[in-house]
């Protein structure tokens, strides 16, 4: 009957020297083998060199982008608010005007304009009425 | 143009992303070199030819490089020989539908067929340089080891060789952990057997 510690232990042997045979056959590689080796490695490395600018670019990229973003919009923000108040804006006004009077604040300029084309004719009337009274 | 092209060539050399871009360089080449020798002759006793096994290794350092240079260096060596298990695994199934064609195309040629094996090398014999005492056991063991199939070869090489544990073999050949352990259990078996045979 075959010891099994025997047998384990000629089994670690024999892959011990398979392995130390297998170090030999890879160190011991001709300088053309080592020489194409060396070339291929290059090759690949080249591939690393090429592809990591990219891999730079592309935070860059976006974070030039957010700037730009955030450029536009701070430009556009003022020209904005000075075209339409803003909703504080009329707010602010509106506790002013409430101070002042409440007939005041009920109108905004959107209602005088209105008002003013809805009675065009009355105010063609007053002028020419003026017009008779200075002649 | 120039000018701008001057000012990037001028700034780039300082910046911190071109230094960690070439020490990453730097590392990934200590590596490639580490295991590259190691990787030849997995190949060559796969392809059984050397100049096949040398673009087989070249394709696995391209491959790495091109998807896992990113990774940590700790994961570097299962996910490179991962990528050659790959390229070994391809290189295998187009050999067998070649083989497949060319036994079509060769089935009413045997006596051709009797020549191209009387002319195929003997693989019991080992050469003039290797008949040399102390080369003999190299031999041996190619020989056994080239006789294997792909899949128990690369679980011994791994294993035995790499020094790779279980999980990281499985990982690396893509399969169970159990089939890692079949795998290398056989090999050892069938070397164990061959190399008995050669003495």
């Amino acid at each position: 009957m075959n010891d099994p510690d025997k047998n384990s232990f000629d089994q670690a042997a024999w892959i011990a020297q398979a392995r130390q045979l297998l170090d030999e056959s890879a160190r011991d590689l001709d300088a053309h083998t080592a020489s194409r080796l060396n070339r291929a490695r290059q090759t690949a490395l080249a591939l690393q060199s090429v592809r990591s600018p990219r891999r730079w670019l592309l935070p860059a990229g976006l974070a030039s982008a957010c700037a730009a973003l955030l450029l536009a919009v701070a430009i556009w923000q003022p020209h904005h608010s000075a075209l339409s108040p803003a909703p504080d804006t009329l707010d602010s006004a509106a506790t002013t005007a409430g101070a002042v009077g409440t007939a005041d604040a009920d109108t905004s300029p959107a209602d005088d304009t209105l008002e003013f084309y809805q009675n065009l004719e009355f105010y063609a009337w007053l002028d020419a009425q003026g017009k008779d009274g200075d002649g | 143009m120039s000018g701008i092209a001057g000012t990037i060539s001028v700034s780039l050399p300082n910046s911190p992303c071109v230094e960690t871009v070439s020490t990453n360089q730097r590392a990934l080449d200590q590596f490639l070199r580490g295991v590259e020798r190691r990787a030849l002759r997995m190949a060559e006793l796969a392809s059984g030819n050397r100049d096949e096994a040398l673009d087989l290794v070249q394709d696995a350092m391209c491959g790495f490089v091109r998807n896992y240079a990113g990774k940590p260096q700790a994961e570097w060596a299962p996910l490179f020989y991962r990528v050659l298990d790959s390229r070994l695994n391809d290189w295998h199934r187009r050999r067998k539908v070649r083989g497949r064609w060319l036994a079509v195309f060769n089935r009413d040629s045997a006596e051709e067929e009797a020549d191209v094996i009387a002319q195929a090398p003997d693989l019991n014999d080992p050469g003039p340089l290797l008949r040399l005492a102390g080369n003999e056991a190299a031999a041996a063991l190619d020989q056994a080891l080239g006789n294997l199939p792909l899949r128990q070869r690369q679980a011994f090489l791994l294993r035995m060789w790499e020094g790779f544990d279980v999980a990281t073999t499985a990982q690396t050949m893509r399969c169970s952990e159990g089939s890692v352990k079949t795998h290398l259990s056989r090999a050892l078996a069938a070397l164990r057997r061959a190399l008995e045979q050669h003495q």
